[in-house]
């Protein structure tokens, strides 16, 4: 049962708790075996507020992906998101020791470490550092430098940190569920995998995962990962100023914003209403579309304009030739492509998950791509696997592909 | 003839003849009549008989037929004048009985260029009302073209009433860069088309808020001026969301830069047609969209109207003209310079009014410039300052800057004798001035001698006193408190109190969000103070 190449991946969405279980085969792709979702309770804009409620929600949802895949789910790789989370750019350099000249293996760790050697704010941890480029003695746009002579190795890094207490527990929360957590994922990173391919990512998109709780942003350029960061914005809140601004229970505002929602205005006919049914028998209350439609406009607009100023600082914006890949649940909304397009004035595509096959229904929903990603991530991250020549080539270009 | 559109319920009684001179000019009545044009007679005029020949035009005019001998003016205006003279009877015997006219004409060429201005005085003579499509040059055709082009631009908007220009360059920006020559042209027809359908369409309506001659001749006003140029957009559509995409459509025309241009308009005519299924909300988003794209300040002329011949589409024409350059770069500007400056005379004398516009409420201009008259003015600063300064211009200076000129007349003029006796005693050179003034009940001079004792001479205290504060110590309390005060609850901007108090919701009792200051839980809709109900 327990099979080698079984990757698991769990993130704690803001809105559902999503496991997906997947078979990650020698050529890349990924079977879905199964997923397991449940209501997500204690969590708040991506991060878990109430353990106790929380740890039972990952439990509801770890049991039904066992139930649904077969499989006995030992360890999961862990999706983080949250505002903490940021990602900056930073070089490292070793020098070559004197008495080779050759760049060997050691020194990527090395040059990586130096990378590291910046000052993030004491409480944080790094989560992730994403290798760009590598400059050999100042030589540009070096992709493999192994093998190489030279007497300075450099590297840009994109260095993602986050605050390490707040990490630690939601790594703490699903240990104590049971699972073994292998290694965290920036959900962001992890949805680019499956949204991108290669192409793509050279040719440079930028990934929004509009979720629940937060707005996950990441920019690949040059085939690497220049620019990411999460807005602790979401459907949550698009949901919240339906219920204060139409004074309508929380959950009816969250089914309203589904089902009627639209980020078009002046798309309602005049006075058109909608009438929400009240199961108690008691008369319904009517709400007119365009204001549910102008409340939903408003805070949608506000986040992609905030997304924008914080992309437009680094300038890679107007050179994303792949466009912008929005996902997450509130990509859902309806028109929300057309506004994203009007505000980052590029082609926008709403996406899911490509390359994988498996559960259709799984990795055809937008807000599955973050777990099925991490999956992926897992896959290229995985340690040695007994797969002989092609095995090990491919893992190595998974890693390029992946930093 | 605007009074008989507006009364009469029929107006089909207005002859309208659209006269196509020149081979662009024939191309548009090409382009007209394949369109569909029923309402108005086509005249193809041109000195190139086989062009004429070409077209599809009924009605005909060859001119120039010594002249030319059916050949065309070859690019030479002058030919294409002489050729019109030589035709000229035969024009008119064309032009007989038109009450408006339409003349579409591409300029920079030898008939379009020469003949124009003529066609278009002639058919003036017939009293008929001449609004003239002028299609100028491409950039590429070549400099000597544009100057004949601007040439007979400048004649042709002498005699006409309205001249609607299109940059042919600007059309070309719509077409695709890799589209044909002859679709970057079919683009300028079709615009100069769509937009005299548009207009007889405007006429021929009976609105439900009409649109007559006057609001389109006020939409244009200014297009004939140089570097000007005409906003036309057109769009018709039906569906669901038919008020929106028609509006979508007509801000796509490649003469409004996706509305951009509408920006900068000063008049915009809008007219939205429909069938019988046009409901007032529909227009009332139309509106609301275009309202978007225009600015505060400019007027917008309204039309609306019933047309069953449009059956589930609604319709929606904008025409405006765009001023070349702003008018007056520094309306803001005089103010400040005015007050370093000693002399007076370098104030602007006539465009005053409009300089303070900006500032003031042009109502608060008007009634202050009002009861000034030079007379007056004079009388009491001659004491003063003598000779130097020419009245009219000091009438201005005294008064433009104060402020509290806009106060109600009847209490300043309570106050006055109050302060009066105080600074009278202390300075005698002073004293005189402000004597005469006592029997004036404006309110105005009033002021200007109050600040006066401050200026140690006559000549400096006339240059200054409008613009000192009265604050230092000779001004008694009282007199000062209405002046001070005064501009305060006009400039002084009320906050705005906030009703409701700040929600967060579901998220009270969360970490908050907080970007730029902003507190993000707080929905958007209440910050940005957006009405949703």
């Amino acid at each position: 049962m327990a099979r080698d190449s079984i990757v698991v991946g769990l993130e704690i969405g803001t809105s559902k708790i999503c496991v997906v279980v997947g078979e990650t085969r020698g050529d890349g792709t990924i079977r879905i075996l199964g997923v397991g979702q449940a209501p997500s309770r204690g969590v708040r804009k991506g991060e878990i507020v109430d353990f106790e409620t929380a740890g039972k929600c990952i439990r509801e949802a770890l049991v039904d992906a066992e139930e649904k895949s077969d499989v006995m789910i030992g360890s999961v790789y862990l999706g983080v998101t949250g505002g903490h989370i940021a990602g900056f750019n930073n070089r490292g350099a070793v020098n070559i020791p004197e008495d080779r000249d050759e760049i060997c293996e050691e020194d990527f760790e090395d040059v990586q470490a130096s990378a590291r050697e910046v000052s993030i704010p004491a409480p944080n941890m790094f989560v992730h550092s994403l290798l760009q480029h590598y400059y050999v003695d100042g030589q540009d746009g070096v992709l493999n430098p192994i093998g190489m002579l030279g007497r300075k190795l450099e590297a840009d890094f994109h260095i993602i940190h986050g605050v390490a207490t707040r990490i630690k527990n939601s790594v703490r929360c699903v240990k104590e569920v049971g699972p073994e957590v292998l290694d965290v994922v920036y959900n962001p990173l992890a949805t680019a995998q499956v949204l991108l391919d290669q192409n793509q990512k050279s040719l440079g998109a930028l990934v929004v995962d509009f979720g629940g709780g937060t707005t996950d942003y990441l920019v690949y350029s040059d085939g690497a990962v220049q620019q990411s960061g999460s807005l602790a914005i979401g459907g949550d809140h698009i949901t919240n100023d339906i219920s204060l601004g139409l004074r309508i229970p929380m959950a009816k505002a969250e089914r309203l914003k589904i089902e009627e929602g639209s980020v078009i205005l002046g798309n309602a006919r005049p006075g058109e209403t909608i009438i929400l049914k009240d199961e108690t028998g008691f008369a319904g209350k009517e709400i007119e579309r365009e204001m549910l439609n102008t409340i939903i406009h408003c805070r949608v607009r506000e986040t992609f304009e905030l997304l924008k100023k914080r992309l437009d600082d680094d300038g890679h914006l107007p050179f994303l030739g792949a466009g912008l890949m929005l996902t997450g649940g509130c990509s859902l909304i309806k028109g929300i492509n057309h506004l994203a397009e009007e505000i980052f004035s590029m082609p926008v595509h709403l996406t899911h998950a490509q390359t994988v096959s498996g559960l259709t229904s799984a990795f055809e929903n937008p807000q599955f791509s973050t777990a099925i990603g991490i999956i992926k991530y897992a896959d290229a991250m995985q340690p040695e696997r007994p797969s002989g020549f092609f095995g090990r080539m491919r893992k190595k270009f998974s890693f390029f592909g992946l930093f | 003839m605007i009074q008989v559109q507006r009364n009469s319920s029929t107006t089909y009684d207005v002859r309208i003849k659209v006269v196509g001179l020149g081979g662009a000019g024939g191309n548009v009545l090409d382009r007209l009549l394949l369109d569909g044009l029923h309402d108005a007679e086509l005249i193809a005029i041109n000195t190139d008989a086989q062009a004429l020949t070409a077209s599809v035009v009924e009605q005909k005019v060859q001119i120039g037929r010594t002249t030319t001998r059916g050949l065309g003016a070859g690019g030479d205006p002058e030919i294409g004048y002489a050729a019109a003279e030589e035709g000229v009877e035969e024009i008119r015997r064309a032009l007989d009985g038109a009450q408006l006219v339409f003349l579409c004409v591409g300029l920079g060429g030898g008939t379009g260029s020469g003949a124009a201005r003529i066609i278009a005085s002639l058919a003036r003579e017939q009293k008929a009302l001449v609004v003239a499509f002028a299609t100028l040059p491409f950039a590429f055709e070549g400099r000597r073209r544009r100057g004949q082009a601007d040439e007979a631009l400048a004649a042709l908007q002498r005699y006409s009433d309205v001249v609607i220009h299109f940059e042919n360059d600007r059309m070309g920006d719509a077409v695709a860069p890799l589209a044909g020559i002859h679709e970057a042209f079919a683009t300028a027809d079709q615009t100069v088309s769509q937009s005299i359908r548009a207009i007889i369409r405007l006429m021929h309506q009976r609105g439900l808020v009409h649109i007559g001659f006057d609001e389109i001749v006020t939409a244009l006003r200014g297009s004939g001026e140089t570097g000007a140029h005409c906003v036309f957009g057109f769009g018709e559509a039906d569906g669901d969301n038919r008020a929106h995409e028609a509006l979508t459509r007509a801000l796509k025309n490649p003469l409004m830069d996706k509305g951009r241009m509408l920006e900068d308009a000063r008049n915009i005519l809008v007219n939205v047609a429909g069938g019988p299924s046009i409901t007032l909300n529909e227009v009332q988003i139309l509106m609301e969209e275009l309202n978007r794209h225009i600015s505060d300040q400019t007027r917008l002329l309204f039309g609306a109207a019933v047309d069953p011949t449009l059956g589930q589409k609604i319709s929606v024409t904008i025409l405006s003209a765009l001023q070349g350059a702003p008018a007056a770069a520094g309306p803001v500007a005089p103010r400040p310079a005015a007050r370093v400056e000693s002399t007076p005379v370098s104030v602007t004398p006539a465009p005053a009014p409009v300089t303070l516009a900006p500032v003031h409420e042009p109502m608060a201009i008007e009634r202050t410039l009002e009861p000034v008259e030079p007379a007056i003015a004079a009388r009491i600063v001659e004491p003063a300052v003598t000779t130097r300064i020419p009245e009219p211009v000091v009438v201005e200076r005294t008064h433009e800057p104060v402020v509290a000129a806009r106060i109600p007349e009847p209490e300043i003029v309570e106050r006055i004798p109050e302060p009066e006796p105080e600074p009278a005693p202390r300075r005698v050179s002073r004293v005189r001035p402000v004597r005469e003034l006592e029997p004036e009940p404006e309110p105005v001079y009033v002021e200007v001698p109050a600040p006066a004792p401050h200026a140690p001479t006559p000549v400096a205290a006339e240059a200054t006193s409008p613009y000192v504060e009265p604050g230092p110590a000779p001004v008694p309390e009282h007199a000062r408190g209405p002046k001070q005060s005064r501009p305060k609850p006009t400039l002084a901007k009320q906050e705005q109190m906030q009703f409701e108090p700040v929600t967060r919701g579901r998220f009270e009792k969360s970490e908050p969000t907080i970007v730029d200051g902003q507190d993000l839980d707080v929905p958007t809709f209440l910050r940005r103070n957006v009405k949703v109900k």
